[in-house]
């Protein structure tokens, strides 16, 4: 076991926070303000990290990648998602709609969808949750029938993030075969959003816009070379997906940024003798350990070629619960000046503390629910019987 | 970075269970509760033949030369079985102050003992009223003669050597050694709700022979009660692993309402909890111990390791209990020897509270 780092790892780091200070706008909050700038932004941003070499630095050589180590990889996400990730909706091409790509894709999916996520290009959405499927996934109706050289799909997804952005691409899964056991007649579709027959409708979040969208399709064709991995294999695809998206979002390193905001504010205020504030910012970081350790395990078991399922599911529970304490606590310290959103000039640390509390209300909801997660670990990690 | 064991570490955890788990059945831990000296000498012979009892002195002092984060491992496989024995009270207490403090000619008096476990070792640290092991040495040496109580110390009358931390005029805390069968010493041993063998200590004219200058204790005790923090912590994930393994396999097989209990999600969830509590104890408690073998300043990765371990461990026997209904609270049931264990952890080493302000020193508040 090593708790460290390597020197190589921590210069990185060092030239990561240089370019961050460097490039990134005085203005930047993240995705999900009401800012025509964003999105070109997060464009810019992409394709100046793709020539230095760092956006796809994990992804194999032949795919526009450095055959990076994971860990310099975990160093790239935690210093973008400390920094309100300005890579935007292309950390998920990086974190797992590309390695699901180069698993289950052909070569020539390969060689047509990986090279534009390299050079930082193009922007996807994910279209998993229905109107009726949320948490059992599984019963989605949103249909794709199968005319042999394309399928013709109809229905609806929602909270779609990003879509409106506008997304380029969608993951989209869908029913193939309605007559198959409800798992097994699933298929994952690579989808041009510019096809005749989508149509996106923003939907408002309490964060703010390009969060959540719905997107509906009407005989909508997409070509049988969009299909992703073997036909009615699509949950396969997913739940892959889904492991690798876990431990992709480095958690801790915001809630670390936030409580080492939130240490600064509260000497500049002259909390920092009260007892019930030393001991709340004390515990915040106790739990921040924790949830870095436990991501930290989960990809030590990637840096070995495995899978990490149910540890990846143990990190995310740490790691939501943490995120959404700190909002919470951040809001208490800062007390009625709590109540200013970014948008007040007057507000403390520029509305950090409001942005940690509101963006992280569906944390626990989303990409699984923690109720969800628990009986994954329930079931799989603990070898207890499912309810029948 | 790499939280996974390196192939030595797994080899020493294997070799561990299995040496353990035959030794020590939870037949042995409870006759040890009543036995009068609340271990097995012999079986600590047996240890030390395995080179424990001196694994982590480096190897130019004859010892095993492993980490700290080795000392650890073994701890929690100890703990799994609930294993009475000197380890705390003579490898991560006394040995490190000898190291640090003795004379060579102390050094090689007892270091080579320690380590064929003919010597055993403990610490008398705690006095009448202290809340914590961080309280102030009250008690003084006056013309080379200790008189004074001292509570909490680990097997004292089975102990060929106490180390006595003691206060010398206008100084900070400076350690003497008495030895076995020195006279004036009366030891009493103390009810404890773990049944751990601690004594309360009362010397009287005993002669002592200093280890270490007057005054010069200080850091060494510093960093040997952060040592014992986490190799206590790590012992007690241990047994806490035991413990869940004993509530899983209840809730896979008690049948109630006509279907195993773990089917049902509000006792599934509680056991996800465990597991998700002791798994985040564990990788806090191997930083501290990998931070405390680096030499640096662990104070964080110690107290963070703490401070969480003793919340986390009332709520992970909490939900023990509640997933064993009526049966855990029965004595007959060995839930109860882990449940106790814990509380007694929690206890000792410094409140969570005390450890969190521990943590915010060291953020910079």
């Amino acid at each position: 076991m090593d708790f460290a780092f390597t020197e190589d790892e921590e210069r990185f780091r060092e030239e990561l926070r240089a370019f961050l200070a460097q490039e990134l706008p005085a203005w930047w909050r993240g995705m999900f303000v009401d800012d025509a700038r964003v999105f070109p932004e997060t464009r810019r941003i992409c394709e100046q990290l793709a020539a230095r070499g760092w956006l796809t630095m994990a992804w194999p050589r032949e795919w526009g990648g450095q055959g990076a180590s994971v860990w310099q990889q975990a160093v790239l996400r935690e210093e973008m998602w400390a920094h309100d990730e300005p890579r935007g909706p292309q950390y998920m091409n990086l974190n797992y709609i590309g390695p699901c790509i180069m698993r289950f894709g052909s070569e020539a999916q390969k060689r047509r969808f990986l090279p534009p996520m390299a050079a930082g290009h193009v922007l996807w959405t994910q279209g998993f949750s229905e109107p009726g499927a949320g948490s059992d996934l599984a019963s989605l109706t949103t249909r794709a029938a199968d005319r042999g050289d394309h399928f013709v799909v109809n229905g609806q997804k929602t909270w779609n993030s990003y879509a409106d952005a506008p997304a380029d691409w969608c993951f989209l899964l869908v029913r193939t075969d309605p007559s198959a056991r409800r798992h097994e007649g699933l298929s994952v579709l690579l989808v041009d959003m510019r096809s005749p027959g989508i149509t996106v409708r923003p939907v408002g979040s309490m964060a703010g816009p390009h969060e959540l969208s719905e997107i509906f399709f009407d005989d909508v064709i997409v070509p049988r070379d969009c299909l992703l991995g073997t036909a009615n294999r699509g949950w396969d695809v997913v739940t892959t997906g889904l492991t690798f998206e876990r431990v992709g979002i480095a958690r801790y390193a915001r809630a670390g940024y936030v409580i080492e905001q939130l240490v600064a504010h509260v000497k500049a205020v002259g909390l920092v003798d009260d007892p019930s504030t030393r001991a709340q910012l004390a515990d915040l970081r106790v739990r921040y350990e924790a949830a870095r350790l436990l991501s930290y395990r989960a990809i030590s078991l990637q840096a070995r070629g495995e899978v990490p399922s149910v540890e990846a599911s143990i990190a995310r529970l740490h790691n939501t619960q943490l995120e959404q304490l700190v909002g919470h606590v951040g809001l208490e310290i800062l007390g009625l000046t709590g109540q200013l959103t970014h948008d007040a000039r007057e507000a403390p640390l520029e509305g950090l503390a409001w942005r940690q509390w509101v963006r992280n209300i569906p944390t626990t909801i989303t990409a699984g629910t923690t109720e969800v997660q628990k009986n994954i670990i329930a079931r799989r990690g603990l070898g207890l019987p499912r309810p029948d | 970075m790499d939280l996974t064991l390196n192939p030595e570490q797994e080899m020493l955890v294997r070799s561990a269970r299995a040496f353990l788990t035959r030794v020590c059945p939870l037949a042995h831990v409870r006759d040890m509760e009543t036995d009068a000296r609340g271990f097995d000498p012999t079986l600590w012979q047996e240890m030390a033949r395995l080179g424990w009892s001196t694994m982590a002195l480096p190897s130019d002092s004859g010892g095993g030369g492993l980490s700290f984060l080795d000392v650890a491992l073994l701890s929690e496989e100890m703990g799994r079985v609930l294993l009475p024995s000197p380890f705390l009270a003579t490898t991560v207490l006394a040995l490190p102050l000898v190291l640090a403090l003795g004379t060579d000619t102390q050094r090689q008096k007892w270091l080579p003992a320690m380590g064929t476990g003919e010597l055993i070792a403990t610490l008398a640290l705690v006095e009448p009223g202290w809340r914590d092991e961080w309280g102030t040495v009250a008690v003084e040496v006056d013309g080379g003669r200790l008189s004074g109580t001292k509570h909490f110390v680990p097997i004292a009358p089975q102990a060929d050597l106490m180390l006595v931390a003691v206060r010398t005029q206008g100084l900070g805390p400076s350690l003497v050694a008495v030895e076995r069968g020195a006279p004036g010493v009366e030891c009493t041993r103390l009810a404890t709700l773990d049944g751990s063998p601690l004594y309360a200590v009362r010397f009287a004219e005993t002669p002592v022979e200093a280890v270490g200058l007057p005054g010069a204790a200080e850091a060494a005790l510093a960093r040997v009660r952060q040592h014992a923090a986490v190799a206590s912590l790590a012992y007690i994930v241990g047994a806490a692993e035991h413990a869940l393994e004993m509530t899983l396999e209840y809730a896979r097989t008690r049948v109630q309402f006509g279907r195993p209990i773990g089917s049902f999600q509000a006792v599934a969830h509680r056991c996800v909890d465990m597991r998700s509590d002791l798994d985040a104890l564990r990788y806090l408690v191997y930083q501290a111990a990998w931070a405390l073998g680096m030499g640096g300043d662990a104070s964080l990765e110690v107290s963070a390791a703490k401070a969480y371990g003793n919340e986390a461990l009332r709520r992970i026997f909490m939900h023990a209990h509640q997933v064993h209904g009526a049966i855990g609270f029965s004595t007959e049931c060995d839930l109860q020897l882990f449940t106790r264990r814990a509380k007694t952890a929690e206890l000792t080493w410094g409140s969570a509270s005390m450890h969190r302000e521990r943590v915010a020193q060291a953020m910079g508040l």
